[in-house]
């Protein structure tokens, strides 16, 4: 193995990348430790995964409306997402290009134009520049606004997820995310989905990659870091997280399965429209699944947990982005979605569920970003590199794929496994190396 | 301000006192018996607004939305072996202050406005975590004694910059 001589910021892009190559194999399950905090593998990962892969901008219910928009940022670079008259989504950098003021501060909003407070250059909603004060006479009547339109954004929606890009030739969304869209429909696909309320958004001094690794393959965690939720009673048995399926895709997409479930995880009146949703076998898994949760390359996490709260059985479903912030410090931005269609009573409990087990104050939640710090902590630094600290991630690799399970992928029928972690990292070492 | 407002006054604030005390001494119990049992424990999602349009909070998302139950829940997790978050507790001060009594029935029922600043240590960390916000708390007097039957917490900040809230606020 090469030996850590020098540090990788001292190596050329071309090293570093070497050195990358000949430390991280997924393939063995070795995962080194400083990729999760080494400032050059951030500032890689920022060129080559975040500014050319889909990340999540947020879910078309938040702007319902005409004219409604939002504030969110693609790979850091404040972004405005708004429907226009029309009915249409669409994404701009948040940027006068007049002299370069944010133009938007608002989280979210109704409205058809765009004012900048600097000169009061004024754009419609659809990104057109329509307004210059004294225009006609401080530019002589010869200011070409048509080449001065806001800078636009190329998004792609599915089940109503906006997803965005910085790349001039993106894969398809929908071939980026490939397989994963069987699992998608079901976890947010189902029938139509509302996000509630705003985002949560909380700073956690860890790297963003540890959120991601562990919605993706660790169900293994649940035995020990969330013991406390067994003891309360709100789930069957701390060693019930075993059971069920751990499933990975192409592009690192990846899903933990939790089943069967003797009870019906949602609203029963609902059956009829997710059977028109989903195809049989969709529905079938759907019908005995009892938690899903799953990472979508590279940063946008899933989850539909079902739990009992004050002594009724209730499902609640959520996503959330793990967004770098730094090597060691991620925004973790986390929405509430629910059944449009469902009963008042059902929201209110689901809601109810949520907030207890996966909000910022999450009883599961809060227990995860301990582990995510301090794992943090212990990767930083020029000890771990010098002395080429690695992760186990060999669970698992001794099991065969079950050859009879209905969705696309590969499927373990054990849902204690790394197999989707490795995965994961194999595809974020193809991206870093492209 | 007439005396009668004076002395609740100084009775809500040394309640406040108490409670931080309580809670960064980490005596949930004594915390919790504190209580009344219709408690309503909510913290709404903060939000940046266009201009001065308010609330600037979210009125159907909440960082706590408990009642006594779920309140209970929080309390027994923090004392099982598990509650990782907490293990070891971390070191708080709660700094109460610019307590107001809005609303005040005597013996009956009352609304008291205070600003809350939470320090937050934890472990080893040489940086700390700082929650600001104003609580609007509604009190009922059960046999003799002030219970908090609603606590409205309108945090500071719309991204909240402590790595859970696995605390009380």
């Amino acid at each position: 193995m090469a030996k850590p001589e020098v540090r990788l910021d001292e190596m050329t892009r071309e090293e570093a990348l070497h050195y990358l190559n000949e430390t991280l194999k997924p393939e063995e399950g070795i995962i080194p430790a400083y990729i999760l905090t080494d400032p050059t593998i951030y500032k890689l990962e920022h060129e080559k995964i975040f500014m050319k892969t889909w990340v999540l901008l947020g879910h078309e219910s938040e702007i319902s409306g005409k004219n409604d928009y939002m504030l969110r940022d693609l790979a850091g670079y404040s972004v405005i997402v708004a429907r226009s008259q029309d009915g249409e989504i669409r994404a701009f950098y948040n940027m006068c290009t007049h002299r370069g003021m944010k133009l938007c501060r608002a989280d979210k909003g109704n409205k058809a134009n765009f004012t900048c407070p600097y000169h009061g250059f004024n754009f419609k909603n659809t990104g057109e520049l329509i307004g210059v004060p004294l225009q006609n006479d401080i530019y002589g009547g010869k200011l070409d606004t048509s080449g001065m339109g806001l800078n636009k954004v190329t998004i792609g929606i599915y089940h109503g997820l906006i997803f965005g890009t910085w790349n001039d030739h993106p894969q398809p969304l929908e071939d980026f995310l490939g397989d994963f869209k069987w699992y998608l429909d079901i976890a947010l696909g189902r029938t139509e989905m509302e996000v509630v309320g705003p985002p949560q958004k909380f700073i956690v001094h860890a790297n963003w990659k540890i959120g991601a690794d562990n919605f993706v393959s660790d169900s293994y965690h649940t035995m020990v870091t969330h013991g406390s939720i067994a003891q309360l009673g709100m789930v069957p048995s701390a060693t019930y997280s075993r059971k069920g399926y751990q499933v990975h895709t192409e592009n690192g997409h990846g899903c933990l399965i939790g089943m069967p479930n003797p009870d019906f995880a949602f609203p029963e009146e609902l059956k009829g429209e997710y059977r028109a949703h989903l195809t049989p076998e969709q529905y079938e898994l759907m019908s005995n699944l009892k938690n899903m949760i799953g990472t979508l390359f590279p940063n946008l996490s899933l989850l539909v947990s079902h739990t009992k709260v004050k002594g009724q059985l209730v499902s609640n479903t959520s996503m959330r982005l793990w967004k770098p912030v730094g090597p060691d410090k991620m925004e973790v931005m986390t929405w509430f979605l629910v059944e449009k269609n469902a009963s008042d009573d059902w929201k209110h409990r689901s809601r109810e569920a949520f907030i207890l087990t996966f909000s910022p104050s999450g009883i599961f939640e809060q227990d995860d970003t301990e582990v995510f710090t301090d794992i943090t902590a212990a990767a930083s630094g020029v000890m771990p590199f010098a002395k080429q600290l690695a992760y186990n991630y060999t669970m698992g690799m001794h099991r065969e794929p079950v050859a009879d399970f209905p969705g696309p992928g590969v499927a373990y029928g054990d849902k204690f496994s790394e197999a989707n972690s490795r995965n994961y990292f194999r595809y974020w070492l193809n991206l870093m190396n492209s | 301000m007439s005396m009668e407002m004076m002395l609740a006054t100084y009775e809500f604030q040394q309640w406040l006192y108490r409670e931080a005390k309580l809670l960064d001494d980490i005596d949930f119990d004594g915390w919790f018996a504190l209580m009344h049992p219709e408690i309503q424990y909510i913290m709404p999602v903060r939000i940046n607004k266009e201009g001065i349009e308010r609330p600037d909070y979210s009125t159907d998302m909440f960082a706590f939305h408990d009642d006594h139950h779920l309140l209970s829940l929080r309390v027994e997790r923090l004392k099982s072996d598990y509650a990782w978050a907490e293990l070891p507790p971390s070191r708080t001060r709660r700094s109460v202050n610019n307590v107001r009594v809005e609303e005040y029935v005597p013996n009956k029922r009352a609304v008291v406005k205070s600003y809350l600043l939470l320090y937050r240590s934890r472990s080893t960390d040489i940086h700390h975590d700082l929650i600001s916000g104003e609580r609007t708390d509604e009190f009922i007097c059960l046999d003799g004694e002030w219970k908090l039957s609603k606590r409205f917490f309108v945090v500071d900040q719309t991204t909240i910059n402590t790595r859970n809230l696995a605390i009380f606020i």
